[in-house]
């Protein structure tokens, strides 16, 4: 759980199980320390616009990547996506959709709001692991983001 | 109370009863009369006769008394014995006492009186007796008594027998009397009513009464004939015309029939000729008689004559008429054009096709026009029922895919959620349990990590089972684009290069030869292919060298296709099996699989219009067998 100092990865999601194991997966490549969780898609979007539980938060200092849940309570994460999409400071944040959901429609909606990367979780829980890990080695340590 | 009796007598009866009673009643008052008058004369007869007697005993005995000498005195009085009715007498001297006396036969002496007191006579019982003065000079001398017989009762017996046997006889006369008059005046009525009553009960008018008389029963009896005969004839009049009434009535029922049929034969002749021909002057007047028009549309010669027939069309078509007929005026062409017209049969408007041609004259143009009708009202109804059966269909359609596509939306949120909700605990389940053995696996001994590992498969399995479930229910509601032309060599080689990068080369050998085009979804396709190839590679994992062959050839433009292996094979009685959802012929310990593969493939095959079978034995191999609609270019 983050406390002070820049947020690398906002991980949206409401389900505390896959949580933790996706925390599980990011501390096994030392990233969990600057991870900031939220538990749906409201608090999301609170957190990136300095809002509501995190107003006063710096929103010039803006995550290196988001994990976000499609299927979330309140405002879910295609809504979520299509407000990052449609905000000039948030948009060039690199967005990948982790979900249970392999429905071509979410896939297609998701790449036409402009996802960066669409992951079905795999049930296999190496699988799992292994799948976040290069989720987040890739976005952190090889994407280059515009400064 | 005896006229009501008398009412129901018959007129002989009356007439006898009225004659007796008039002769008895006429014999009873003079009987009685004469009994009268007879009774008295004979009383005073009697009075008279004993006062001659005493007048002359006195006389004589005037002498006797004056002298004391009862011995003439009884001479005199012996002299009565002459007259048997006397049957005593007495003379007393001027002092009462008995001077000479004399009694009949059997007489006492006794009943004579002491001293009658009385002068005159006295009747007692069935005696008279008289007493008289002897008055001679003016000197009471004495007094003679006589009694006599008195045969008044007698008398009045013997009249009143006479009077009776009088009466009876009259009484016969006059029964007799009143025979005579039955059989002379009632006969002949009693006989005339027996007639009516014939004529009543067997309406036999010509039974006539009998006459016998020329009176005026004869004149009655006559009448009544006359009555008879006239009656008669009435009453044959009456049923000469009821006859010829009835003969006429039959006459017009059967000519009313006749008609009827005749009426009826020109009316369906009217309603089948579907056909009207007309004729009509350059001006479109009908100048002629049009009598296939008028038997169609109803319409009276006069009414259709001239402009009139037009009244016969629906007046929303009129425009329509009269357009066509003014463009066929400045052409000088034919034209036709669907109306509605009255149709008389039906008492409705039909639709009709109206056709009229000009017959031309080669110099003045249009000489007359000439024309048809023809219904076309049945088949104008079929269709308006035709267009109206669409549009329900049509309706019914669109309410059908809406409902369908209702039921897709549900069945899509239903997979949506079972693809997300089912899956997050798996991976739960999955993810905790490996977490527990990198954690803890230290402190746990071999059997808890089994069991651990258990758990993980077992999770891992089920989650298999869903993702299957989900794509062979995807498959089931996913569109189908069907129209593509797919090389299914190229599809089948690329899928088996697929499937063999991470086999043994040495232990699979799969040759796929050249294969007809087909017709189809190639993504589909391509799963069908992954489907059977890894079936196939799989259950022939046991053999030593997996053998599998794919051919196919394309006929009458379908493509059949053949994937054989050496593999366990199957027994062909659990065929039908094979393509069930869920089904497996084989344990999970001795093949992976959640048995939805085959589902899979018989569905998009199926969805193609296709079909898929599997031969095979136990041991020996099997094939699978599908059919698609043949592609364009073969190879």
């Amino acid at each position: 759980m983050h406390e002070g100092g820049e947020v690398q990865i906002l991980l949206a999601e409401d389900n505390p199980r896959d949580a933790e194991m996706t925390m599980r997966a990011l501390r096994k490549i030392h990233f969990t320390d600057r991870l900031q969780w939220v538990r749906d898609g409201e608090e999301a979007l609170e957190f990136l616009l300095g809002q509501g539980r995190h107003a006063g938060r710096d929103v010039a200092s803006v995550p290196k990547l988001i994990l976000l849940d499609l299927k979330m309570p309140k405002v879910d994460g295609i809504e979520v996506l299509r407000r990052i999409k449609a905000s000039d400071a948030l948009r060039a944040i690199p967005v990948v959709i982790m979900t249970s959901s392999a429905e071509e429609r979410d896939i297609v909606e998701a790449y036409d709001l402009g996802v960066n990367s669409y992951i079905v979780k795999p049930v296999q829980f190496q699988d799992f692991i292994d799948t976040v890990a290069k989720v987040g080695l890739y976005w952190i340590l090889t994407n280059r983001a515009p400064n | 109370m005896m006229l009501p009796r008398l009412r129901f007598r018959s007129l002989s009866r009356k007439l006898m009863v009225g004659v007796l009673m008039t002769s008895l009643a006429a014999l009873l008052v003079t009987g009685l009369a004469l009994l009268a008058y007879d009774l008295r004369s004979f009383h005073e007869r009697q009075v008279g006769d004993l006062a001659t007697q005493a007048e002359i005993l006195g006389r004589s005995t005037a002498a006797a008394l004056q002298f004391d000498d009862p011995k003439f005195a009884s001479d005199s009085l012996a002299l009565l014995s002459v007259r048997p009715s006397i049957r005593a007498g007495a003379i007393y001297n001027a002092k009462g006492a008995l001077f000479a006396s004399y009694l009949h036969e059997g007489e006492a002496k006794a009943s004579l009186p002491a001293l009658p007191d009385i002068d005159g006579y006295q009747v007692s019982g069935r005696t008279i007796s008289y007493t008289r003065r002897i008055v001679a000079d003016g000197e009471i001398l004495g007094t003679v008594y006589l009694r006599a017989d008195y045969e008044f009762y007698s008398r009045l017996l013997g009249y009143l027998a006479i009077v009776a046997t009088v009466g009876f006889l009259s009484l016969g006369v006059s029964w007799l009397l009143s025979l005579w008059l039955q059989k002379t005046i009632t006969q002949p009525i009693v006989d005339m009513a027996a007639v009516a009553r014939q004529v009543v009960e067997r309406r036999d008018y010509s039974l006539r009464a009998r006459k016998t008389t020329e009176d005026e029963v004869g004149y009655l009896v006559e009448a009544f004939n006359d009555m008879l005969s006239e009656i008669g004839r009435r009453t044959e009049d009456l049923e000469r015309f009821s006859a010829a009434l009835q003969v006429e009535i039959a006459e017009r029922s059967a000519s009313e029939r006749a008609l009827r049929v005749s009426e009826r034969r020109n009316r369906t002749l009217v309603e089948a000729a579907s056909s009207v021909v007309w004729t009509a002057d350059r001006d479109l007047r009908f100048v002629a008689a049009q009598p296939a028009w008028q038997a169609y549309t109803g319409q009276s010669p006069e009414g259709c004559a001239g402009e009139g027939w037009r009244n016969a069309f629906h007046p929303g078509d009129i425009d329509v008429l009269e357009r066509q007929w003014s463009l066929a005026r400045s052409g000088d062409g034919a034209f036709e054009c669907t109306l509605r017209l009255w149709h008389a049969a039906s008492a409705a408007h039909h639709y009709v096709v109206l056709r009229a041609a000009p017959v031309l004259d080669g110099e003045q143009g249009i000489l007359e026009w000439i024309g048809t009708i023809a219904d076309v009202d049945d088949r104008h109804r079929a269709e308006a029922e035709i267009r109206k059966l669409n549009e329900t269909l049509e309706r019914r359609v669109a309410e059908r895919t809406r409902e369908l596509e209702a039921t897709n939306r549900e069945l899509e949120g239903f997979s949506y959620s079972v693809s997300h909700d089912l899956r997050s605990p798996l991976r739960a389940i999955v993810g905790y349990s490996q977490m527990l053995e990198e954690d803890f696996g230290s402190r746990l001994d071999e059997e808890g990590r089994r069991l651990l590992t258990v758990v993980r498969d077992e999770a891992g399995r089920m989650g298999r089972l869903i993702d299957d479930l989900l794509s062979f229910s995807r498959i089931s509601r996913q569109a189908v684009d069907a129209g593509a032309e797919v090389d299914m060599t190229d599809l089948a080689r690329e899928v088996a290069a697929d499937l063999l990068r991470e086999r043994d080369p040495t232990r699979v050998k799969l040759d796929v030869w050249p294969l007809p085009r087909a017709r189809g979804d190639r993504a589909l396709l391509r799963q069908v292919w992954v489907n059977l190839l890894s079936n196939a590679i799989k259950y022939s994992g046991t053999k030593s060298l997996s053998e599998i062959l794919v051919t196919g050839e394309s006929n009458d433009g379908i493509a059949h296709y053949r994937v054989a292996d050496n593999g366990v094979g199957f027994d062909m009685k659990y065929a039908p099996k094979l393509f069930g959802v869920f089904q497996r012929l084989h344990r999970s310990e001795e093949f992976e699989g959640t048995g939805v593969g085959l589902a899979i493939v018989q569905r998009i095959v199926t969805r193609h219009g296709g079909g898929v079978r599997a031969d095979g034995r136990p041991g020996e191999g099997a094939t699978f067998h599908f059919s698609l609609p043949a592609g364009g270019g073969d190879a």
